[in-house]
C-alpha cells in the first residue's frame, strides 16, 4: 500500500463517520445545533427548464439538483472540493495509479426494489464509453481501458494511462449509477423516467411547471433523507421567482441574480448564500494566427482589462478578480496568483513593440446567452479602449454562435464551470488534446507535465509540477480570464442545511430539514 | 357569399399551411447549428454529437425527415419534443390552452369597451369626450407591449408595493382567484392596445359613414337620428372594424409572444421562443401551424361577418 | 400645412415630431458624452445635474444614449414603412383596381401570407436572416406588404362601390379616369391613415425586436435594446427602462397624431364636418 493509498484511505475513514451532512457549512452550521425534524416538503424555485432527466447527458442549471436527488455515484463531491463516498464506500489505487478498485455498500437498492450491484456499474461505466450513447462524462473517464465486476460488491477499472484523479472522475454529475435494466432499455426512456439509488424517487415530472420527488425509503444513509418530498416549482420570470420567495410560497431559491441578491439578502427571515467559486469567464484568443499569436498583444490586452471594475460591475462585487488562470484558488495544489493591475499605459507600450503603435482594431464575438458573456464584451470593450485596443462586439444567437465560432472564432467569450481539479481544469481547455482546446495555444511540455501530474501519487510531487504548469500557463496568457463569479443562492430561515457546493452541480438534499415551526 | 366561397377559402388554406410547413421546415434546416448542438452545448465533443444526432434522428437525409414527419402529423402525431422529452401535441395541447385563456379574456374586454368608446368619440366630435378618447387611444396606440408591461410592471409589481403578481401562471383548475390575479397585468397589456386601435378605427369609420352621402339622404329624409346611427351608420362602419379586429388578431397572437415572454405566460409564445432559441423543430412547426390555423380562421370568419354586415361588398 | 397645424391633433403632432426628428438629427452631437462610456461610480442612478435622465446599470449616461439612439430608431421606423407601405400599395391598388382574375391570384398570395400573424411571420424572418437591425427592417417591410395591400385593395373596393364611381361609370367615363380622378384620391385616406400608423407601428416592432434580443445588438444603443437591457434593473432605477420606452411611445404618437391631421387635411368632406 502506498502512502497516497494511505492517505486517502484516512480521509475516506474520517468522512464515513461524520457523513456528508456533518460538511455542509453556511446553512448547515445551525443545523448541527438542532435535531434534524423529519417530514415536510421542501419547494426549491428555479427559472430554467428541467428538459431532460437524462442523467447521461443534462446540463441544465435545475437539471443537476435533481440528478442529485435521484441518482448516486460512485464518489462524490463534497464541500471541499474532494472526492467523497457515495455508492462505493471506499476505493484503492493501484501503487502506479493504473488500476483502481471500488467496494460497494452492502444492501444498495434501485427505487424500483431491484439490488444494485458491480453488474450495474460495468453497465453504466461501458455505456458512458460508448462513442454511439451521447454522454457528458465521457471526455474525464476516456482513460478506461476495461471495467470488470470482481464479484457483486467489488468493481475494478483498468487504465490505459496512469491517472490519480479517478475518484474525481467517477464523481462526475453525469457519470451516475444506473440499473443495467434501464440501460438496455430505449436511452429515450432516460429524458421521462428514473430508477435510481439516489435519497429521492420520482413523483411527477412536467417539463413546463413542476417536478416532483419523494423520499426513498430505502436510501443508504441511515434515517436520510429528512423530508418527505421535495418539488422543484419552475418559474421562467426572475421577478415572479424571487416574489414568490420573498414571500414563503418557496423555501429555496435556486439560484439568485447578481442584480437581485442584495434585496434577497437584506429580505427578513432569509438566508442568502454566497459560495466561492471557480465558475469564470474566459477571453478566447485564438494563437496560431494573428494578432493573438505575439504573447505581447495577449498581455496588453491582459493589462488593459480592469478586473475590479468588472466584478464591480458585472457581478455586482459577488465575484472576484481572476488572474489568468483558470485555476480556482479551492482547488488541491492552486498556487498563489500576482495581482495583474490595470495599467492602460503599459498595454499601449506592449502593444506598441509587438508592431500596433496605433492601437489594434478587433472584432470580439460574443453569445447571447447566458448575458453575462455580452457584458463581459461590453465591460471589456470600455477598459480596453484605453489600452489601444478598438474592440468591435458582435452578439450573436447562442445557436449560431455553437455551430459558427466556438471552437473556431479567433476572438470571442468563453463561459465554464468549476472543474474539480487542476487536471481536469486544463484537460478540458488546454492541452494540445484538451476537449474543448480552442487557443490553439500547444504546449508540448505543458501537456508532458500534466501527464505525469495524473501519474504522480506523492503529493508534495504533484504540488511541484502543478505549480510548474500554472506558472507556465501565466508566462504565456493563454486566455484572459478577468474574475471567477460567485455561485449565489439563497433559502428561508425554516430551511436548515441547504448549501450548494463550489461546482454547483452537488447539493446534498437529503441533509436538508425544514422546521415551519 | 355561398358555401362554394367557404370551401375554397379553406382549400386556399390548406394549400398554404402546406407551404408553411414546407417553409419553416426549411428554414430550420438552412439555419446554422441544430437541435443536437443545443442539447448538449459547450459540453458536446464531435462524437456525443453525433450520436445525439443518430439519437435525435437528425442524421437522415432532410427530405426523409420532412416525410416523415409529414406522415405522422397526416397520423395526427406531431412526434416528440426534441428538447422537452414530451409528445409535441402535450406541449403545444397545453400552452395553447394557457395562450387561448388570455387572448379571450384580452379580447371580449376589448371589443365590450373599444365599440362604444368609438362611437361616442365619432357622436360627440369635438367634444372632452373625443379629446379624452382620443388621447387614450394615441398612447395606448403608442406603446409596444413589452413597453406597457414593463410600465405595468414597476407601478404595480414592484417588490415595495407589490399589488399583483410579476408574472408566472397558475392553472384555473387548481386556483381561480390565483390564477385571475396572474392573468390581469398581461391580459391588460394586450387589451390597452388593441382597445386603442378598434375604438380609434371605429371612431374613424363611424365619422366618415355619418357624414356620407346616403346617411345625409336618410336625414334628408326624416329618419329620426337615433335610428339613422344604430341601422345605418353603426351597420356600414362596424364592418371595417371588423376587419381590423381580424387583423388584430394576428396582432394579438403576436403581442402575446411578447406578453408571455415578459409575463411569463407558459403559452404558445413562451413555448415558441423557447423551441426557437433550442432549435427544436418539431416544437416550432407545430407551434407556428397552430398560429396560422387560428389566424386564417378568423380571417375567413372576419370576412363572412363583414359580407354579412356590409352586403355591397363583392367577393371575388 | 396649415391645415394641419389649425388642428389640434396636428399641433401636437408635428410639435413631438420636431422634437423627435431634431433628436435624430443633432442627437448625436449635441449628447453630453459618450454614450458608451461608463461611470461606474454613478450606476442606476435618477436624474442629476451630472446626468440629467439618470445612469444605467454600467453607469453610462440615459441622455446620451437615448439621443444617440434616435437616428437609429427612427430611420428603421420610416425605413420599414416605406419599404412595406410602398410594396404592399402597389400590389393592393392593382389587385383592386384589375379586378376579375388578377385580382383573384393577387388575395390568394396574399391571403397566404396572412396566413401568418404579423410579429410570427416577422419572428420567423429574423430568425432566418440572423438578427441585426437591416435584417429587422426587411423583415418588418415583408411583413407589412401582404397587410398593407389588403387594406388598400378594400379602400379601392369600397370606394369603387360609392355613389360616385357608380355614377362615373354610368356617365361612360374611362377606366384610367375614373381610377386616376375618383378611385385613387379617395382610395388613398386610408391607405395614408395606415401608413402612418405603420410608421408608428414598425418602430414599435423593430423596438420589439431588439427587446426580444433579434435586432439590434449591444452595445448599441438602440431604444428597445435599452429597455432589454436594463429589464433586469427596473426596480432598481426605473428610469432606465421608462426612458427609452417613454420615447419609443413619444415617437410613435407622433407619426399617428401627425398621420391623423394628415388624413383630415387631404380629406376634403372631412374638413366640412
Amino acid at each position: 500500500m502506498t502512502e497516497f493509498m494511505l492517505k486517502r484511505r484516512h480521509v475516506l475513514m474520517g468522512m464515513t463517520a461524520t457523513t456528508l451532512g456533518g460538511l455542509a457549512l453556511p446553512g448547515g452550521l445551525r443545523a448541527q445545533d438542532a435535531t434534524p425534524k423529519r417530514g415536510g416538503t421542501l419547494r426549491i424555485s428555479h427559472t430554467t427548464r428541467i428538459a431532460t432527466l437524462n442523467v447521461l447527458n443534462l446540463s441544465g442549471p435545475a437539471e443537476y439538483p435533481v440528478a442529485d436527488m435521484l441518482y448516486s455515484g460512485l464518489t462524490r463531491i463534497g464541500l471541499d472540493s474532494k472526492a467523497h463516498p457515495d455508492l462505493a464506500e471506499r476505493w484503492e489505487a493501484s501503487a502506479d495509479a493504473k488500476e483502481f478498485t471500488y467496494f460497494l455498500r452492502e444492501g444498495l437498492t434501485f427505487h424500483d426494489g431491484s439490488p444494485c450491484t458491480a453488474e450495474d456499474v460495468v453497465a453504466t461505466f461501458e455505456a458512458i464509453l460508448n462513442p454511439d450513447v451521447p454522454a457528458a462524462a465521457r471526455s474525464v473517464l476516456n482513460m478506461i481501458d476495461r471495467i470488470e465486476a470482481v464479484d457483486p460488491l467489488t468493481v475494478r477499472f483498468h487504465l490505459s494511462m496512469p491517472f490519480a484523479d479517478l475518484p474525481f472522475s467517477t464523481a462526475h454529475a453525469n457519470a451516475r449509477i444506473l440499473s443495467r435494466a434501464a440501460l438496455a432499455a430505449p436511452l429515450t426512456e432516460l429524458d421521462t423516467k428514473a430508477n435510481g439509488t439516489g435519497p429521492f424517487k420520482l413523483e411527477t415530472y412536467d417539463s413546463a411547471r413542476i417536478l416532483r420527488l419523494v423520499r426513498n425509503d430505502n436510501y443508504y444513509q441511515p434515517d436520510k433523507p429528512h423530508l418527505d418530498a421535495v418539488e422543484m416549482l419552475l418559474f421562467p420570470d426572475l421577478a415572479a421567482e424571487s416574489a414568490n420567495f420573498l414571500s414563503g410560497a418557496t423555501d429555496v431559491m435556486l439560484t439568485v441574480q447578481q442584480a437581485e441578491y442584495a434585496r434577497i439578502e437584506a429580505a427578513a427571515g432569509i438566508e442568502a448564500q454566497r459560495v466561492a467559486s471557480g465558475r469564470y469567464v474566459c477571453v478566447v484568443m485564438r494563437q496560431d494566427q494573428k494578432p493573438w499569436d505575439d504573447v505581447r498583444v495577449r498581455k496588453a490586452l491582459a493589462l488593459a482589462t480592469d478586473r475590479e471594475l468588472l466584478v464591480q460591475v458585472i457581478l455586482e462585487g459577488l465575484g472576484r478578480p481572476a488572474y489568468d488562470s483558470l485555476v480556482a484558488p479551492e482547488l488541491e495544489f492552486a498556487t498563489e496568483k500576482p495581482v495583474i493591475p490595470y495599467d492602460p499605459e503599459a498595454a499601449k507600450k506592449l502593444l506598441a513593440e509587438a508592431g500596433y503603435p496605433d492601437g489594434l482594431k478587433v472584432e470580439l464575438v460574443a453569445s447571447d446567452r447566458p448575458a453575462i458573456r455580452v457584458q463581459t464584451a461590453i465591460a471589456l470593450q470600455q477598459t480596453a479602449a484605453a489600452g489601444g485596443f478598438d474592440i468591435n462586439i458582435v452578439t450573436m444567437p447562442h445557436d449560431t454562435y455553437l455551430a459558427e465560432v466556438w471552437m473556431k472564432g479567433a476572438f470571442y467569450i468563453g463561459y465554464w464551470g468549476t472543474q474539480p481539479t487542476i487536471d481536469a481544469t486544463y484537460k478540458l481547455l488546454l492541452t494540445s488534446d484538451g476537449s474543448y482546446q480552442d487557443t490553439e495555444w500547444k504546449n508540448t511540455e505543458f501537456d508532458k507535465l500534466i501527464i505525469e501530474g495524473s501519474a504522480t501519487t506523492d503529493p508534495a510531487k504533484r504540488a511541484e509540477i502543478y505549480a510548474r504548469v500554472q506558472e507556465m500557463e501565466l508566462a504565456d496568457t493563454p486566455y484572459v480570464v478577468p474574475f471567477f463569479e460567485d455561485v449565489l443562492t439563497a433559502n428561508s430561515d425554516k430551511t436548515f442545511g441547504w448549501t450548494v457546493a463550489p461546482i454547483s452541480r452537488y447539493y446534498y438534499i437529503e441533509d436538508v430539514w425544514l422546521d415551519r415551526g | 357569399m355561398t358555401l362554394a366561397y367557404v370551401l375554397r377559402r379553406l382549400g386556399a388554406i390548406v394549400v398554404v399551411l402546406a407551404i408553411v410547413t414546407v417553409a419553416v421546415f426549411g428554414i430550420t434546416v438552412v439555419l446554422p447549428g441544430n437541435a443536437a448542438m443545443m442539447i448538449l452545448g459547450e459540453n458536446a465533443t464531435p462524437e456525443s454529437l453525433a450520436a445525439m444526432e443518430r439519437q435525435l434522428g437528425l442524421d437522415r437525409p432532410i427530405l426523409t425527415q420532412y416525410l416523415d414527419w409529414v406522415t405522422g402529423v397526416l397520423h395526427g402525431d406531431f412526434g416528440m419534443s426534441l428538447r422537452l422529452s414530451l409528445p409535441v401535441s402535450q406541449v403545444v395541447g397545453d400552452a395553447f390552452r394557457n395562450s387561448l385563456s388570455l387572448a379571450v379574456l384580452a379580447l371580449v374586454t376589448v371589443t365590450a369597451v373599444a365599440i362604444p368608446l368609438g362611437v361616442i368619440a365619432a357622436l360627440r366630435r369635438g367634444t372632452i369626450w373625443d379629446l379624452m378618447i382620443g388621447l387614450f387611444s394615441y398612447v395606448g396606440t403608442a406603446m409596444p407591449e413589452f413597453v406597457t408591461a414593463t410600465l405595468l410592471l414597476i407601478i404595480f409589481a414592484s417588490p415595495e408595493w407589490p399589488v399583483l403578481p410579476a408574472g408566472g401562471f397558475v392553472p384555473p383548475s387548481e386556483d381561480f382567484a390565483g390564477y385571475l390575479r396572474h392573468a390581469i397585468l398581461p391580459a391588460a397589456t394586450l387589451g390597452l392596445i388593441l382597445m386603442a386601435h378598434i375604438s380609434r378605427q371605429v371612431r374613424s369609420e363611424m365619422s366618415e359613414v355619418l357624414s356620407s352621402d346616403f346617411v345625409r339622404a336618410a336625414r334628408l329624409k326624416g329618419i329620426r337620428e337615433r335610428r339613422v346611427i344604430w341601422r345605418h351608420a353603426l351597420p356600414n362602419s362596424l364592418a371595417p372594424a371588423v376587419a381590423v379586429i381580424s387583423l388584430d388578431i394576428g396582432y394579438l397572437l403576436g403581442g402575446i409572444i411578447v406578453v408571455e415572454e415578459i409575463f411569463a405566460w407558459p403559452g404558445l409564445g413562451r413555448l415558441l421562443i423557447y423551441a426557437l432559441q433550442n432549435r427544436d423543430l418539431p416544437v416550432i412547426q407545430a407551434v407556428t401551424l397552430l398560429l396560422a390555423v387560428v389566424y386564417a380562421l378568423s380571417n375567413l370568419v372576419a370576412d363572412l361577418v363583414i359580407a354579412w354586415l356590409d352586403p355591397r361588398v363583392q367577393h371575388a | 400645412m396649415r391645415e394641419i397645424l389649425r388642428n389640434p391633433a396636428g399641433l401636437v403632432g408635428s410639435f413631438l415630431l420636431v422634437i423627435v426628428l431634431s433628436a435624430a438629427v443633432l442627437g448625436p452631437f449635441v449628447a453630453p458624452y459618450d454614450p458608451q462610456q461608463f461611470h461606474a461610480a454613478s450606476r442606476l442612478q435618477g436624474p442629476s445635474a451630472a446626468f440629467w435622465l439618470g445612469t444605467d446599470q454600467y453607469g453610462r449616461d440615459l441622455l446620451s444614449r437615448l439621443l444617440n439612439g434616435a437616428p437609429a430608431t427612427v430611420l428603421f421606423g420610416l425605413g420599414a414603412t416605406a419599404l412595406g407601405v410602398g410594396a404592399g400599395s402597389i400590389i393592393g391598388v392593382i389587385a383592386g383596381v384589375a379586378g376579375g382574375r388578377v385580382d383573384s391570384i393577387i388575395m390568394r398570395v396574399l391571403d397566404g401570407l396572412l396566413a401568418m400573424p404579423e410579429l410570427l411571420f416577422t419572428l420567423l424572418i429574423v430568425t432566418f436572416l440572423g438578427g441585426g437591425t437591416s435584417q429587422a427592417m426587411l423583415a418588418v417591410a415583408v411583413t407589412f406588404t401582404p397587410g398593407m395591400a389588403r387594406i388598400s385593395r378594400s379602400a379601392v373596393l369600397s370606394v369603387r362601390t360609392r355613389d360616385y364611381v357608380q355614377a362615373a361609370i354610368a356617365r361612360g367615363e374611362s377606366r384610367s379616369w375614373i381610377v386616376g380622378r375618383e378611385v385613387l384620391p379617395n382610395a388613398l385616406g386610408p391607405i395614408i391613415v395606415e401608413a402612418t400608423i405603420r410608421v408608428s407601428f414598425a418602430i414599435m416592432i423593430g423596438a420589439t425586436l431588439g427587446f426580444l434580443g433579434l435586432g439590434a445588438q449591444p452595445p448599441s444603443t438602440e431604444w428597445g435594446l435599452m429597455v432589454a437591457e436594463a429589464r433586469q434593473f427596473m426596480f432598481r432605477n426605473p428610469w432606465c427602462v421608462a426612458v427609452p420606452g417613454v420615447a419609443i411611445a413619444i415617437t410613435a404618437m407622433g407619426f399617428n397624431l401627425f398621420g391623423d391631421a394628415l388624413r383630415d387635411a387631404f380629406d376634403p368632406r372631412r374638413r366640412r364636418i
